[in-house]
């Protein structure tokens, strides 16, 4: 059994006049020590599924309609509240996307750090601050800085002080929401490294949500790509990048440069994503699907392996692929 | 990276150290300090708190002797301040009056922002039905004029400094729970908060760690500014026979006793306004340097 094991996940945002389909019945598997990449764009219901993890998402309007999350073989979405709260931040804990806010302003930094660990391991005070500097030495902070504030560190510093906050307690599962995102090109290498770094040595898994491919390369064992709610296509690092079979994932990697081809124009996926309230009948991603046929627009793709751990999410594979 | 065990303890007694140091207590106090305009504000509270508590050490006549033949007496080395329509010395019916008017005013702010802040911040914190439900409770209690309201609750509970300071309270509930709530809806919003949930911290404890330290400024700045108001409302129930009953001295009272005297003897409304307004300006300074001292981001 995968550490964490993800079944038919629904999660939908119920407001009185719509119902916000953010999550579609998403399949997911996290094997001990693996990293798994969550790709897709704004509003594809990357966050929604970290949240659903977490069981933290806002309700109302949020409800998760239907599914199982299975975490060391127990339904998370079963257990009681205080289950959970023993299970966040001590086994489960996320980094979240912006560092400049996640961080509360009021408490010094050290202090944050050393609340988590009192909160889970029931250790004394000094010991949770000892622990709390040996953390923030691991991320590459001097101890004496842990009596600073947050406005006393700079961005990059900040999501090191949250990363730090999230191993505090060695967690089996890091959630990393968009991690490097609010960072600059140079502070987000160095962010990857270290956190690639710590998550070997600690053996941690890691859900890596992002819209950024390159540090999927980077860091990423497994891959989904989500798109409106569903995974279109997963698979394998190998997979993905070299075999990609969903138009989606296709059109994605001819969205970026590529430093091999000399290309004048860059060939971006025509239209927007449709409304997550009102998603089509068919194929979610039909609207914009070079290879679409009539089969697209009426009823939804199977989930389709194509080859031992590759799945992809359409209904005209090989017939379409002539049509181009 | 990882210490050997000798190491970790070295490290520990190191922190210890540091932080008996260097506390955050420590931290706050010594930003208190560095404050010139707070540090007036608590010399003029210290000096109101002196004269009011050790009050028969600075006056030798006591606050309800009347003496007909001495009426109206302008301030002079004998009645420093003067005396009133009824020749009772002023000056120590000022620091007699400062008794009540100080621990009342006080002590209806402590529980009506008490009680407030955590009314307020159940509703803003929970939101839903939770909060629906007190807020219009809430506003029920504010459709009662606070004065009307502080007469209904006094004159059910009877006269006396703490009855009046509990119907002072109550009046004043409605109003702190409101700034209160609204300023948790815009902290509860943050990501910290939900970062703080994603670490299992649990509701009493997010609200207690996370989200009151942020919501202190707004507070304190209506609180210190309420304490004047609860000095005029103590004198409002007292005038119509709830609150402190005659010849108890209040500063509230004496100002509006001697409102018909004010073209002929002005001494007898001004100093006690003065007294009120010292006390106000005292409380305003120091509140301001308190929220600053306790918002680490404006430090130094």
């Amino acid at each position: 059994m995968s550490l964490l094991e993800i079944r038919d996940l629904t999660i939908q945002y119920k407001t009185r006049k719509s119902v916000v389909e953010a999550v579609n019945g998403i399949n997911l598997k996290i094997d001990e020590g693996k990293t798994l990449g969550l790709v897709g764009e704004t509003g594809a219901g990357k966050t929604t599924t970290a949240l659903g993890i977490l069981g933290l998402v806002p309700n109302p309007p949020g409800v998760i309609a239907g599914g199982e999350i299975y975490f060391e073989g127990k339904d998370l979405l079963k257990a009681k509240d205080s289950e959970i709260r023993k299970i966040r931040g001590n086994k489960i804990s996320m980094i979240f996307q912006d560092p400049m806010t996640a961080l509360n302003p009021v408490i010094r930094v050290g202090d944050q750090i050393a609340e988590v660990i009192a909160l889970h391991s029931g250790c004394s005070k000094s010991e949770a601050s000892a622990k709390s500097i040996e953390m923030l030495e691991l991320v590459g902070i001097r101890a004496e800085r842990s009596t600073e504030y947050p406005h006393q560190f700079s961005g990059g510093m900040k999501q090191r002080v949250v990363i730090a906050m999230a191993l505090a307690c060695q967690p089996k599962l890091l959630i990393a929401d968009e991690p490097t995102t609010a960072l600059d090109v140079t502070i987000q290498a160095q962010v990857l490294e270290m956190m690639n770094d710590l998550k070997v040595r600690l053996n941690t898994s890691m859900l890596l949500i992002t819209h950024d491919l390159g540090i999927v390369a980077e860091t990423c064992d497994d891959v989904a790509i989500m798109y409106a709610g569903q995974i279109v296509e997963y698979g394998t690092l190998a997979h993905i990048f070299d075999n990609p079979m969903h138009p989606y994932t296709i059109g994605l990697f001819g969205s970026i440069p590529s430093l091999d081809k000399d290309v004048d124009r860059l060939t971006p996926i025509p239209g927007l994503m449709p409304d997550p309230a009102n998603l089509p009948k068919g194929c979610n991603f039909c609207e914009r699907c070079t290879r679409k046929c009539d089969r697209c627009a009426e009823s939804e793709p199977e989930y389709l392996e194509v080859e031992p751990g590759h799945f992809v999410r359409c209904s005209n594979l090989n017939g379409g692929a002539e049509n181009v | 990276m990882f210490r050997t065990k000798k190491q970790k303890e070295e490290l520990a007694n190191d922190l210890v150290a540091l932080s008996k140091k260097n506390t955050r207590t420590a931290d706050i106090l010594s930003r208190l300090v560095r404050n010139k305009l707070g540090m007036l504000g608590m010399i003029i509270i210290a000096i109101l708190l002196i004269l009011v508590i050790f009050a028969p050490v600075f006056t030798d006549y006591p606050y309800d002797a009347q003496s007909f033949p001495d009426r109206f007496i302008n301030p002079c080395w004998e009645h420093p301040l003067g005396t009133d329509n009824f020749g009772r010395d002023l000056w120590s019916r000022m620091l007699y009056g400062g008794r009540i008017s100080l621990l009342v005013s006080l002590v209806a702010i402590i529980i009506s922002s008490a009680v407030g802040i955590t009314v307020g911040a159940i509703a803003g914190f929970f939101g839903g039905r939770i909060d629906n439900v007190i807020t219009r409770i809430l506003d029920i209690l504010m459709a009662i004029p606070a004065l009307l309201m502080a007469i209904a609750v006094s004159s059910a509970l009877g006269t006396g400094p703490m009855k009046t300071a509990l119907a002072i309270a109550i009046s004043g509930i409605p109003y702190s729970a409101r700034v209160m709530r609204s300023t948790v809806l815009t902290i509860k919003d943050n990501e910290y908060i939900e970062a703080a949930q994603a670490t299992g911290s649990t509701n009493a404890r997010t609200i207690f760690k996370h989200v009151l330290p942020n919501t202190i400024a707004p507070l304190i700045v209506s609180a210190t500014l309420d304490i004047g108001g609860n000095i005029m409302a103590i004198s409002g129930l007292s005038f119509i026979g709830l609150g402190v009953q005659a010849p108890t001295p209040e500063w509230g009272s004496i100002l509006s006793a001697g409102r018909e005297f004010l073209r002929d003897f002005p001494p007898i409304v001004i100093f006690p306004a003065l007294f009120i307004g010292l006390t106000l300006f005292g409380f305003n300074i120091l509140g301001d340097a308190l929220r600053d001292a306790l918002d680490p981001r404006l430090k130094d």
